[in-house]
């Protein structure tokens, strides 16, 4: 059995940032016992998180520019930390994002083997709930986020 | 040079959050704006109707980094209007968990974001790949940072546990005492780590301003205290709404604080800290101080980063003087009964001082809300450092020339992007 942790990212009160939480709220019950769910809220304590396992599963909403989707779900692979799209700069230490902690987590060792699951956001202020496309992807979401699990779990990592 | 223009977004296609405009011609700067989107806005209105007891959980969601910060001064706040008395067990262990969000930010800051602008980096990553025991050890610190959040507020994200008369559930001793180890290694690591700060290659900006932040007579003021600056201002925290004034801008929806009586800005953050409450700091940050040539009085903003390292070490010492005597507090929280009127509170966040004002009914309901956060209260500051900044590096090309503008920004430790915290994915296939 490989160890595995889920990890959500988001905001609870920021429209679609919420996604990564209830997300991994919902799949908590559904991945087999040992794989450990962690609502991490910032980015900046997922760089705590990426040691001491074989296997993560980050999970996110997403600003892309038309990645490529499975029924909506964007899926990611990030081998030794070369995922590590649109790295940049930011004036704030709550804008250090998912890949600068990806990419620094590479730079010092070894990664364990991360799969980035999201779907594509679509509105996000501060108070509102999630928009209408984002709750309708969410169910499939989180049935990716539970396959994702499982099949780390029981699978050799890649 | 004629007319030439920067614009420095401070989060790439997040509309509304913020960003540095720049117009210059010749040497003269035609436009200077920075807009920085605050989230407190929202959660002003959205506190009011609200009963007492939800207000901190609702108040630590504003920030994903302080949210201790947001907690304790509405929490005490409150305490201090309904006349709660809390045991000095509570008292302490609220400092101690405070003191974990002090850990946690300022390493992040020191390390993540200004060592690498001072080591002329792209950025934390780069840095890794050139120093990667450093930065392993700093890494290490923020985590002992989050870890006693975690292991204090009951939770990984947003502490649930303090509320308005203490803890719901105060942690036993063998649930902390991994932590004076850790800690100990952390302490060990501090003069080496201001010998590295003190070897950056740091830019100067000599200027006057006013310093303002709290001190308290017994402690390195964070949890409790009154207001002071260093022109001599003592003030009580009732009264930062008269002293200060926030001043709506006309060019963003941001309010810009200044003093009210010179219309001048000023500066929160621990480099006041600094300046108004050396004394009070411990061996080693004091010694970290030394290394770094800081001194007082200090009013070079970009002393800030040395200022952050000595309360970096002055926050490991404190933590490992409470967790040597702790004692859970007994008994975890004390009945509340609330009164109508206003409560004012401030503490010292990582970024400066957090002021708090709510004014409730006799049940508890919160009719009004009011915070004023830290970078709120620099803006001002931070347009006035870059006014001045500016003109000296005006012959250097728009790259590197923006990449100086987000230095004297992010040295301030801004807390900008709270409210999102996206996944920029730039997809690029060759």
């Amino acid at each position: 059995m490989n160890r595995v942790r889920v990890i959500g990212c988001g905001n609870p009160d920021a429209g679609d940032d919420a996604l990564g939480l209830l997300a991994v709220r919902s799949a908590r019950d559904r991945v087999p016992e040992a794989v450990e769910v962690i609502e991490a809220g910032t980015s900046a304590r997922v760089i705590d998180l990426l040691s001491d396992v074989d296997a993560v599963v980050l999970v996110d909403a997403v600003r892309s520019a038309g990645a490529a989707t499975d029924g909506g779900v964007i899926r990611l692979v990030a081998v030794g930390g070369e995922v590590l799209l649109g790295v940049r700069t930011s004036l704030s230490s709550h804008g250090l994002g998912l890949a600068e902690m990806l990419g620094l987590a590479a730079a010092l060792g070894p990664l364990p083997h991360v799969v980035f699951l999201g779907l594509e956001a679509d509105h996000v202020a501060m108070g509102s709930g999630l928009s209408a496309p984002v709750a309708a992807g969410l169910p499939a979401l989180v049935d990716a986020v539970v396959a994702e699990a499982r099949a780390l779990a029981e699978k050799p990592v890649p | 040079m004629t007319h030439r223009s920067v614009e420095v977004p401070v989060i790439a296609r997040v509309e509304g959050e913020g960003a540095l405009h720049l117009k210059v011609d010749g040497n003269e700067i035609i436009d200077l704006r920075l807009e920085i989107y605050e989230p407190p806005r929202y959660f002003e209105s959205f506190l009011r109707g609200r009963h007492f007891s939800e207000v901190p959980d609702i108040t630590a969601r504003i920030c994903g980094i302080c949210p201790v910060a947001y907690q304790m001064s509405s929490i005490h706040g409150f305490e201090e209007l309904f006349g709660v008395e809390v045991p000095e067990g509570t008292r302490e262990l609220r400092r101690l968990l405070y003191l974990g969000e002090w850990i946690e930010s300022h390493t992040l800051h020191i390390f993540l974001l200004a060592a690498p602008d001072f080591l002329g980096m792209h950025d934390a990553i780069e840095m890794a790949a050139a120093e990667p025991v450093l930065v392993k050890k700093a890494l290490a610190i923020k985590r002992l940072g989050n870890d006693m959040m975690a292991a204090i507020g009951g939770r990984e994200i947003h502490p649930v546990s303090p509320r308005v008369g203490g803890f719901s559930k105060a942690p036993r001793m063998r649930d902390l005492e991994g932590f004076v180890g850790r800690l100990e290694d952390a302490l060990a690591e501090l003069p080496g780590i201001a010998d590295f700060a003190a070897g950056l290659q740091v830019p100067e900006l000599p200027r006057e301003t006013e310093m303002v932040g709290m001190t308290h007579p017994d402690e390195y003021a964070i949890v409790e205290g009154g207001m002071a600056s260093t022109s001599g201002r003592v003030f009580p925290v009732a009264e930062f709404e008269t002293i200060t004034y926030e001043e709506h801008v006309e060019h963003s929806n941001a309010l810009h604080s200044v003093m009210t009586d010179t219309g001048a800005p000023y500066f929160v953050g621990p480099l006041a800290r600094y300046n108004l409450n050396e004394a009070q700091l411990t061996p080693v940050a004091r010694d970290c101080a030394r290394r770094l040539g800081l001194s007082v009085p200090q009013m070079d903003p970009f002393f800030s980063m040395a200022a952050r390292v000595a309360e970096l070490a002055y926050s490991i010492e404190d933590a490992l003087r409470l967790l040597r005597a702790y004692e859970p507090p007994d008994p975890p929280f004390v009945e509340v009964t609330p009164r109508a009127g206003r409560a004012t509170w401030a503490t010292e966040a990582p970024r400066g001082t957090l002021y708090h004002r709510y004014d409730v009914d006799d049940e508890g309901i919160v009719l009004e809300a009011k915070i004023v956060p830290p970078t709120a209260q620099n803006l001002r500051r931070m347009e006035e450092d870059l006014r001045q900044f500016v003109p000296s590096v005006l012959d250097r090309p728009d790259e590197e020339l923006t990449r100086l503008c987000e230095m004297v920004v992010r040295n301030y430790d801004p807390c900008i992007s709270c409210a999102t915290h996206f996944l920029r994915l730039d997809i690029q296939r060759g």
